[in-house]
């Protein structure tokens, strides 16, 4: 593998100094990539100084540092992780065969598809979230998202690298294209309509990262298993950066419930004091997690079952060796799934049709672990509330259970049930209006907001009282 | 599948209490013995949900999880893996749910 080139303009790990055609070409992307951030990016702070992790490597001695940068001067760089394990194909028909460093021309088309839709999503979550700056409850918080922001940003450069690369003129036309879709533009949208949604307020913002960036970490991790090698290794190094961005939500949806019941436990109502109920959070959380496991696609899917069986996507964890079965056949995979007549019918699917069905058993797992570690700070602050993961089948619309009325204990309901019943499981209006109410800035070093709880710990070894961002 | 599984924490609360370097010396160690990973493979996991008594370290399918692991503890925790007992005193920290969820993935019947 190539040496990490820190001084380039374009810092990389691919050895950009000896591709000259490849590097002119990333250079010319490079300004309309600034126009976009500057133009749809994170609005007003691009001249402050925020303190930044920035990625400068891949290997063992640490792969990043922290400093003082105004945004769009930061070093966007192109890392791919380090080889590892045999550099055999681990999964699939190819099983065994050696992993491709080029793109087979058979499977061009779906390959190309898999990254500009891995891709989209890296601009339009920074779309999405180039407002909430200006609500921002800490400057720890407003560091935060714009880490998340910059790091989504490095994401797309990746995928841009890959299309640029592998894909001659098709990939740059592609490349371009991330540019100029746009979320929620109703004539250019992004591809995925989760990603065309904004995030308007911070309970939306740590929803997301712990919800939906989830669905982004259980797809690179798919992508990661990839018999495409530059695409696997891309992947895997997108993961180490997206941890922290799960961590970001995962840790600040806890702040809130956490907040609001340390007033509890005082017999305070937490709306008195403008905080957010646990009952209004759960809705928020049903309405995120629903919406993230539509981003998963049908469960039972021929496209997910051609991308295995052509060794481009694997399962979760694959070349752990954890499955009994690489080629995945012969096996099936139950589904129970609504009837026509109102009652639940049960049927199975060959196992590789499942692998969007299976990616996203791991998702629910991985995802009721957080929850259990939200309803233990519950516990031990001596609320009875708990929060709860809605069912795989409440308020889908993608898969075999769209478009039904189903509770979120997964109870299928009438029409007027669910008519009825709808306001108690989803955000109102009157919700989000309430919400959108608590949202303002607190830009004081060591001060926070009312409505969620300082963290246990700072950035980088510092204080919560730290100068995250200073203003210009 | 024969090959056993180590997986060490790197979630957020592992990685401040020194995961990273211990799963390097983990490997390293583990290593020396199976150079081939033929007989344990080590690698990372995002996260197990036992931050509080991290670092956190899972062996399958023994379905041994330990818990408030430090580099002084690897010694016993090899031996247990090349044939030995497990290393009782750094189990059962965390609630048995906790476990449950790691070894509903790798139990896949899959």
């Amino acid at each position: 593998m190539s040496e990490v080139d820190l001084e380039a303009r374009i810092p990389n790990n691919v050895g950009l100094r000896d591709n000259k055609r490849l590097m002119r070409a990333l250079e010319t992307w490079q300004p309309a990539f600034l126009d976009w951030w500057r133009g749809l990016g994170p609005s007003d702070f691009n001249e402050d100084l925020i303190y930044l992790r920035t990625a400068v490597g891949v290997g063992k001695g640490g792969w990043a540092h922290y400093d003082y940068v105004k945004m769009p001067d930061y070093r966007w760089g192109i890392f791919l992780a380090e080889p590892s394990g045999d550099q055999k194909i681990h999964f699939g028909d190819h099983l065994g065969e050696p992993v491709w460093t080029e793109v087979p021309g058979e499977f061009r088309n779906r390959l190309r598809r898999l990254i500009v839709t891995q891709g989209d999503t890296e601009p339009a979550s920074v779309e999405q979230q180039r407002l909430l700056g200006k609500t921002a409850p800490s400057l720890y918080d407003l560091r935060s998202l714009f880490q998340v922001n910059v790091e989504e940003g490095r994401h797309l450069w990746a995928m841009v690298y890959l299309l640029h690369t592998y894909f001659g003129k098709d990939g740059r036309e592609e490349a371009e294209a991330m540019l100029h879709r746009h979320s929620g533009d109703p004539d250019n949208p992004r591809i995925l309509e989760a990603f065309n949604k904004p995030i308007e307020t911070w309970v939306d913002f740590f929803c997301f990262t712990t919800f939906t960036d989830r669905d982004g970490k259980y797809q690179l991790a798919a992508l990661a298993e990839s018999g495409f090698d530059p695409l696997a290794r891309t992947t895997q190094f997108m993961l180490t950066e997206e941890a922290y961005h799960m961590q970001t939500g995962e840790n600040g949806v806890g702040r809130i419930l956490h907040r609001s019941a340390e007033l509890m436990r005082e017999g305070i109502d937490p709306k008195s004091r403008g905080a957010i109920p646990l009952d209004l959070m759960q809705r928020y959380i049903n309405f995120w997690a629903s919406a993230s496991m539509d981003l998963f696609g049908g469960e039972d899917s021929t496209n997910a079952a051609e991308s295995f069986a052509m060794g481009l996507k694997g399962r979760y964890r694959e070349g752990d060796g954890i499955y009994k079965d690489p080629k995945a056949l012969g096996a099936e995979y139950p589904l129970e799934v609504p009837a026509e007549d109102g009652t639940m019918t049960k049927k199975s699917i060959p196992l590789r049709r499942a692998m969007n069905a299976l990616l996203l058993d791991a998702y629910v797992q991985d995802c009721t672990r957080i929850v259990s570690r939200w309803n233990r700070d519950l516990d031990r602050l001596g609320v009875d509330f708990r929060i709860r993961l809605p069912s795989k089948r409440f308020n889908r619309n993608q898969g075999v259970y769209a478009g039904r009325p189903f509770s979120p204990d997964g109870d299928l309901l009438t029409r007027e049930e669910w008519e009825a019943r709808k306001d108690e499981w989803l955000p109102s209006e009157k919700d989000r209006d309430y919400v959108k109410s608590c949202m303002k800035a607190v830009y004081e070093p060591g001060k926070i907001a009312n409505w969620i709880a300082p963290p246990h710990q700072g950035v980088d070894g510092k204080p919560f009282e730290f100068e995250y961002v200073k203003f210009h | 599948m024969s090959t056993r599984l180590v997986y060490v924490c790197e979630g957020g609360d592992c990685t401040e209490k020194g995961s990273v370097e211990l799963f390097e010396r983990l490997r390293n160690m583990l290593h020396e013995w199976d150079p081939e990973e033929r007989r344990i493979r080590v690698r990372k996991y995002p996260c197990f949900g036992g931050c509080e008594f991290g670092i956190n370290i899972t062996i399958w399918p023994d379905r041994i999880f330990y818990s408030k692991v430090g580099v002084e503890d690897l010694p016993d925790i090899v031996a247990h893996i090349r044939g030995g007992e497990p290393v009782k005193r750094l189990t059962g920290a965390v609630r048995p749910d906790v476990e449950d969820i790691i070894w509903q993935m790798l139990d896949s019947p899959w």
